[in-house]
């Protein structure tokens, strides 16, 4: 039972970037109607940003993080105003090839900008904690469990939001139907601004996250972006916790299957999900949205 | 019913100017004159006119054509995604080259096995694509694609895991395969596979995938069994994209698991979208932006080789700048421009002849 335990607590740090990445992916699915590829991109970018600020300017990890999530809003408005404001014509799949183009750019501009030698980033906290539970004892590393309190208080930050404030009601309302949103007054160009500008920033925690202690690539959350998509699929896109549940369940399973299977871990959660879609195509919490012919 | 008969039929060229005119515009001839251009291509290379990495590039363009092209039956005329294409690709290769280098077995014969590998998997998506829809059905096929190159990561005995599998005793009916041989087959099949994927867009099949495209429902009603057509759809969209993995096993002679990633995929799709996702020359014409431009082209301004970076910042911003004004791809605009000499003409004609004198 222990190891079983052990890999959920090992799978922490992952939890939290897949939950981030996959808010991201979700908000930007339902406002925009695209899904967005580049989502990893951004993300990268972002910790870069974050990364070479805590360099030059000799911040802490703290300080940087906040400027380039800043900076990441800041982008992710950039992106929503000059390519998918001025492609109004462009269909959904259009958009997606956008994205990809974005990919692309954003690959040849972070060397550019920030030179092709490795960088690194500093985790947030450094070192272990030992603690015991139901007689067992478990191991955890600190950074992962600040990740897991942050992602955990952002995304319940979020839903509140969704749940509570105007912005949320627009989201919900643009996400439901688009048109219609905009006949009511709700000013759909902002909401798909900040969301943009909300994904960008959540992607950028996710990378950081993700990134800390290992040297960064610009296309290092190649995985995770990956994963974030098929956690979408597995918790259904209908709503916004469904995503969140596929994107707890993926990371949590691999970890456990990777004890027995090592190798083939990743085959097997990923033949699962594919059986589970099979059984329910729209995701485990997805709803069937009748449309007349 | 009046019997038409080949006399009357007002259709057929009669005059020495008509007949020639149907033999060049024939499509299938301008295939073979694609081919015969790469055949120069080849011999220029042996000759030493043209850089070997020239043609390395080219021989890779064509491979991924081929993926292209399955992928413009799937998408362009069935309105079916699919984001697997890398890992089909993967299958193909891995195939050829345990077959060939493990095994020993013939090309002919290996050729097959691998196609026939690839069409059991394409059927195996046809039956999921019935199930899932849209966006769920784009992202399993990158599942699949995943679950095949964690497969090819892991089962090392078959595939060389992470280190990667070469092609080793090649050998075409006891001739032993070099890279201008190579070169020639992947031309070859590339010919090949374009009258193919014109005859199917010709045929009642076609017609019944563009219909089962446009409305699910009114095809139906058509008569048209969507079971049969998605399912042919992605067989033969997996079928191409292993052709071409054994293409590139044939011709490169290499392949590692993380070469075929989802970045391969989205390049594909990229692709055809530039292209013009009905266009079977718009296909090649995205391809080559894609794949072929970076190492053919590029790589001899002195800018891009120093800045290697600017290429890919080039070709997203070409990508997105063709999705947002130029949505039918490359082929939209060669008719657009075909369509604008045309009217020039017309116009030069009712000036120079007056406007009663002209057809």
């Amino acid at each position: 039972m222990q190891p079983y335990l052990q890999m959920v607590f090992s799978s922490l740090t992952l939890i939290s970037v897949y939950t981030l990445a996959t808010m991201g992916v979700v908000l930007i699915f339902k406002t925009s109607f695209t899904t967005n590829f580049a989502q990893g991109s951004i993300a990268a970018l972002g910790c870069y940003i974050a990364a070479r600020v805590a360099l030059s300017l000799q911040v802490s990890i703290w300080m940087a993080t906040l400027i380039a999530v800043f900076i990441a809003f800041l982008i992710g408005i950039f992106i929503d105003f000059v390519i998918f404001r001025q492609g109004k014509n462009v269909n959904a799949l259009g958009k997606q090839i956008i994205t990809m183009g974005l990919v692309l750019m954003i690959l040849g501009i972070i060397p550019t900008v920030f030179g092709s030698l490795t960088i690194q980033i500093d985790r947030f906290f450094t070192g272990t904690l030992d603690f015991a539970l139901f007689g067992m004892t478990f191991t955890v590393t600190k950074h992962a469990l600040f990740c897991f309190a942050l992602a955990t208080l952002i995304l319940t930050a979020i839903f509140l939001a969704l749940k509570f404030t105007k912005w949320g009601l627009g989201v919900r309302a643009t996400a439901s139907n688009e048109k219609v949103a905009q006949m009511m007054g709700i000013n759909t160009k902002v909401i798909t601004a900040m969301s943009w500008a909300i994904a960008a920033g959540l992607g950028t925690v996710a990378a950081i996250m993700y990134g800390s202690g290992q040297d960064l690539n610009p296309s290092f959350m190649g995985g995770v972006q990956v994963n974030a998509f098929l956690a979408c699929i597995l918790g259904g896109l209908s709503t916004f916790y469904g995503p969140i549940v596929g994107a707890v369940l993926i990371p949590v399973f691999s970890n456990i299957f990777r004890y027995n299977f090592s190798a083939w871990a990743d085959v097997i959660v990923y033949a699962l999900i594919l059986i589970v879609i099979l059984i329910k195509p729209l995701g485990i919490f997805g709803k069937k949205i009748a449309k007349k012919v | 019913m009046k019997n038409t008969t080949l006399e009357n039929n007002l259709y057929l060229p009669k005059t020495g100017a008509q007949k020639f005119k149907a033999v060049i515009l024939n499509p299938y001839g301008h295939f073979l004159l694609f081919g015969v251009l790469m055949f120069i291509v080849l011999l220029l290379r042996m000759s030493g006119l043209v850089q070997y990495s020239f043609v390395s590039a080219l021989g890779n363009t064509m491979i991924y054509s081929m993926v292209a092209l399955g992928f413009c039956l799937l998408l362009g005329y069935s309105g079916l995604a699919s984001l697997g294409t890398a890992g089909f690709m993967g299958l193909g290769a891995y195939v050829t080259a345990y077959f060939v280098s493990d095994l020993g077995l013939p090309y002919l014969l290996v050729f097959a096995i691998a196609a026939a590998a690839s069409i059991l998997v394409g059927v195996v998506v046809g039956f999921i694509s019935l199930r899932i829809e849209g966006i769920y059905l784009a992202i399993i096929t990158l599942g699949l694609s995943e679950i095949l190159v964690n497969v090819f990561k892991a089962a090392e005995s078959f595939t060389g895991g992470s280190s990667g599998k070469g092609l080793l005793g090649l050998e075409f009916f006891g001739i032993r395969v070099s890279q201008e041989m190579g070169f020639v087959m992947v031309t070859v099949v590339l010919v090949l596979l374009m009258s193919l994927t014109l005859n199917i867009i010709n045929s009642p099949t076609g017609r019944a995938m563009l219909a089962m495209k446009n409305s699910t429902s009114a095809a139906q009603a058509m008569g048209i069994s969507l079971l049969k057509y998605r399912l042919l759809a992605f067989v033969l969209a997996t079928l191409y994209a292993g052709i071409g993995g054994i293409m590139y096993m044939t011709f490169v002679q290499y392949s590692k698991p993380e070469i075929w990633s989802i970045a391969l995929s989205l390049n594909v799709l990229s692709a055809i979208i530039i292209g013009g996702s009905r266009s079977i020359w718009g296909t090649l014409a995205g391809t080559l932006i894609i794949f072929g431009i970076n190492t053919m082209f590029l790589q001899n301004i002195e800018f891009f080789r120093t800045n290697p970076n600017f290429i890919y910042i080039f070709t997203g911003l070409l990508i997105i700048l063709v999705v947002m004004f130029f949505q039918g791809g490359l082929a939209q605009l060669f008719v657009m421009l075909k369509l604008f000499i045309k009217k020039k003409i017309r116009q030069f004609k009712e000036y120079r002849y007056g406007e009663e004198n002209v057809e």
